[in-house]
C-alpha cells in the first residue's frame, strides 16, 4: 500500500546548489566511488581537534531532539578512561525511512563519520547500532573498508528490536550492554556513564554523515545551505497520497528552511499534516502551507522537526482514525516501566478510539485531554510526553471532524489506513532483545 | 533523678524510639514497590518518608549509643557500638546491637553514593535490611529486662507483628506481580482499546 519512492536526486538547480549532499547522485556507490566523490576521510591526528570546525558549523543532532554535535562531542572528549562512539541508525519512528535510506546508500559517508567522532571523542570503541535486515550492507561496507585500510578503529555492530523506544540514547546504551532495549532514567548522563559505565557518545547516522562532510569541505560550506539559526540541509521523509489513492512516502535532502509546500506539492490539498513524526504535531494543512522546514518558524506552533517526518493527510481520510491508530500502537509500545506511561497511555488510547467511531460520549474528549496532561512530563524517558503532544494537538486540529462524529458522521469517504504502522506489538522480555 | 541515672534513661528512652523508628523504615521500605502505595501518600512522599525516617533512627541510635556509654554504672567501651562483641557487659546482646548498626551503616552508606553504584550491588546492600532489623530486635529485647515484660513487651510484640504483615503483603504482591512485558498488554486489554478500535473501524458508521 505505502510505496517507496527512490530519492529525488535530479534537478538542475539542485546540482547547482549541491544538493543533495549526502545522498549519491547514483546509486550503488561503493568504496571506491565513495572515496572518488569526496576524498580521503580527513583524520584530525588527535582528540578534540575536529570538534571547534563541528561547532562553527553549527551541526546540530538529526535523530530528533536538534542537540548541538560539537557539545556531545566535548563533553565525551573531556572525559577520562575508556571511551565509546555510538553510530545510532535504528530509527525506530516507523513512519521515518531517511536513516534507512542513508545507510543504504551512502553507508560509507556515515562510517567516514563514525571514525571521525570517535577520533574527535578519543573513543577506543566504535558501535554501530542498527535494526535486523540493515546489517548485510553494513557488514559489506565495513569489510570493504577493512581491506581498504580506511578505519582506525575496528567497527562492532549492535542490532536494535523493532521497538518504538529502541533508538532512545539509554535504551540503545542497555541493548548494547547485552540487554534489553529499554529506557533507563536519565542519571548520570550516558554521555558521563554509558556502554558498560564507559562515557559514551551517540549520534545519529544523519549526525555523522553530515560531520564527514563538515571534516572535508568546512564550515563555511556546511552553512553555504540552511538558515543562520539551524545551518545545513536535512532528510526528510514525506507522505502524500498519490492520484491512484496510495500513500506515496519519499526520502528527500533539504536545506532547513525550505518552504514545507516545496516539499509537499500536494500540501495545499490536503487536510493536515503531522510534523515530526509519532511523537510530532498536527497542523491544518493551510496554516502548515505557509511555513518553513526549521524549527524557529514550526516552534512557534508549537511543532517541531524531530527526525523530519513530514505526512500530509489527504482530504478523504479521517484524523481522528489515523490518530486513534497511531495512540493505540504508542501506548502498546510504551515499556511499562513507569505509572503514568502504563496507566495513561491505554486509557488516553481507548478515549482516541471512542471519538474515532460514531457519537463518543460528551466527556471522552475532556478526560483524553486531562489524561494527555497528566502523563506529561512524568516518565523516565519522553514516551508519554510526545504521546500527549501527539493526542492534543490531533484533537485540536481534528476539532470539526469531533463535532461531525459526535452527530454521528465522518467525512472520511475511504477506510484505508494512512500512516504505516508495523504489525506485532511486544509480549515477552524477548521482544525487547 | 541523679545524673548517672538520667544517662541510664536517656539511652533506654531512644533505644525504644529507634526501634519503633527502625520498625517504621522498615514497613515503608517493604510498602515501596511499583503498585504499591499508601492512600493519600503520592508515591515519592513514602520515598522521602523511609529516608527521613532513617537517618532519624540513626541520630536517635546516636544518642542511645553514647548515653550507655557515658553511663558510669557500667563500662562499655566506644568501640563496642560498631565492633561486635567488643564489650565486657552483656557481650552477646551489646555484640547484636553492633552487627545490627553496622549493616545500616552500610545501606546509608551505600543509598548517599547510589548514583555512583550499579543498582544490583546497591539492591543487595539493602536486602540486609531484613537481616538487621529481627538482630536489632534481639538486642533491644535480650538486653533489656523492661521489654521482656508489661506494655513494653506488647510494643516489641506489636512490632514484629506489624513487620511480618508487611512482609506478607509484600510477598502475596510478589506473587500477584504480571512480568515487565506483559504489562502493557494487560492494562491495555483492561481498556479494551484495540477490540473497541476494531469495532468502532470496521462497520459502526454504515
Amino acid at each position: 500500500m505505502t510505496t517507496m519512492a527512490e530519492p529525488a536526486a535530479g534537478g538542475a538547480a539542485r546540482q547547482a546548489a549541491g544538493l543533495p549532499r549526502l545522498l549519491p547522485t547514483a546509486p550503488g556507490q561503493d568504496l571506491r566511488a565513495h572515496l572518488a566523490r569526496h576524498g580521503p576521510v580527513p583524520y584530525r591526528g588527535g582528540a578534540g581537534l575536529l570538534i571547534p570546525d563541528v561547532r562553527a558549523a553549527g551541526l546540530t543532532g538529526r535523530g530528533g531532539a536538534a542537540f548541538p554535535t560539537h557539545r556531545k562531542l566535548a563533553i565525551v572528549a573531556a572525559a577520562r578512561g575508556r571511551k565509546v562512539v555510538v553510530g545510532n541508525g535504528a530509527e525506530s519512528e516507523p513512519a521515518s525511512r531517511k536513516d534507512a535510506v542513508l545507510l543504504r546508500d551512502a553507508p560509507h559517508l556515515v562510517l567516514d563519520g563514525l571514525q571521525l567522532a570517535a577520533e574527535a571523542a578519543g573513543a577506543a570503541e566504535a558501535v554501530l547500532y542498527l535494526h535486523r535486515g540493515e546489517h548485510r550492507a553494513l557488514l559489506r561496507a565495513l569489510a570493504e573498508r577493512h581491506a581498504a585500510g580506511v578505519d582506525r578503529l575496528p567497527v562492532a555492530v549492535a542490532e536494535a528490536p523493532p521497538r518504538f523506544l529502541a533508538g532512545q540514547e539509554t535504551a540503545l546504551v542497555s541493548r548494547i550492554g547485552g540487554g534489553p532495549a529499554l529506557p533507563t532514567f536519565g542519571l548520570p548522563r550516558v554521555s558521563q556513564r554509558g556502554v558498560a559505565g564507559a562515557p559514551t557518545c551517540v549520534q545519529n547516522v544523519e549526525t555523522l554523515a553530515h560531520l564527514a562532510l563538515i571534516a572535508r569541505y568546512g564550515p563555511r560550506w556546511f552553512r553555504a545551505a540552511g538558515t543562520a539559526a539551524e545551518p545545513g540541509t536535512m532528510l526528510t521523509t514525506t507522505y502524500e497520497a498519490a492520484a491512484d489513492g496510495e500513500t506515496r512516502c519519499l526520502v528527500a535532502e533539504a536545506p532547513i528552511g525550505t518552504p514545507l509546500a516545496d516539499l509537499l506539492p500536494g500540501l495545499a490539498g490536503a487536510q493536515a499534516l503531522l510534523v515530526g513524526g509519532f511523537h510530532g504535531t498536527w497542523l491544518p494543512a493551510h496554516r502548515a502551507a505557509a511555513l518553513t522546514l526549521d524549527n524557529e518558524t514550526l516552534g512557534r506552533h508549537g511543532a517541531a522537526l524531530g527526525a523530519g517526518v513530514l505526512a500530509a493527510l489527504p482530504d478523504d481520510r479521517c484524523g481522528l482514525t489515523e490518530a486513534a491508530r497511531v495512540t493505540w500502537y504508542l501506548a502498546a509500545e510504551s515499556a511499562g516501566q513507569c505509572g503514568p506511561c502504563l496507566n495513561g497511555l491505554p486509557r488516553i488510547a481507548a478515549a482516541m478510539a471512542e471519538l474515532a467511531g460514531p457519537r463518543p460520549r460528551g466527556n471522552t474528549r475532556r478526560d483524553a485531554e486531562r489524561w494527555a496532561g497528566l502523563v506529561t512530563g512524568r516518565g523516565a524517558c519522553h514516551h508519554p510526553d510526545g504521546t500527549a503532544r501527539f493526542v492534543r494537538s490531533a484533537l485540536v486540529t481534528f476539532g470539526p471532524e469531533l463535532s461531525r462524529h459526535s452527530r454521528g458522521q465522518c467525512s472520511a469517504r475511504g477506510r484505508r489506513p494512512f500512516l504505516p504502522l508495523p504489525d506485532g506489538v511486544p509480549t515477552t522480555d524477548d521482544d525487547w532483545m | 533523678m541523679t545524673g548517672s541515672t538520667a544517662f541510664w534513661y536517656a539511652s533506654r528512652a531512644t533505644g525504644i524510639v529507634a526501634l519503633l523508628l527502625l520498625t517504621a523504615v522498615l514497613v515503608l521500605g517493604l510498602l515501596i514497590t511499583r503498585q504499591g502505595r499508601l492512600p493519600g501518600l503520592p508515591r515519592f512522599a513514602v520515598t522521602g518518608l523511609h529516608r527521613n525516617l532513617s537517618l532519624l533512627a540513626v541520630a536517635f541510635i546516636a544518642v542511645h549509643v553514647l548515653a550507655a556509654v557515658l553511663d558510669s554504672y557500667v563500662s562499655i567501651p566506644l568501640a563496642s557500638a560498631v565492633v561486635p562483641f567488643a564489650s565486657g557487659y552483656e557481650r552477646l546482646w551489646l555484640g547484636l546491637g553492633a552487627i545490627a548498626f553496622d549493616l545500616m551503616l552500610a545501606m546509608i552508606v551505600t543509598s548517599l553514593v547510589r548514583g555512583r553504584l550499579n543498582r544490583a550491588l546497591w539492591r543487595a546492600v539493602h536486602l540486609l535490611a531484613y537481616l538487621s532489623w529481627p538482630v536489632a530486635l534481639a538486642h533491644s529485647m535480650g538486653s533489656s529486662r523492661d521489654l521482656q515484660h508489661g506494655p513494653m513487651l506488647d510494643v516489641s510484640v506489636a512490632c514484629l507483628v506489624i513487620v511480618a504483615a508487611a512482609v506478607i503483603w509484600r510477598l502475596a504482591g510478589a506473587a500477584r506481580q504480571v512480568p515487565r512485558a506483559g504489562r502493557v498488554a494487560d492494562v491495555m486489554a483492561r481498556h479494551d482499546a484495540a477490540t473497541r478500535y476494531g469495532r468502532a473501524r470496521e462497520g459502526s458508521w454504515r
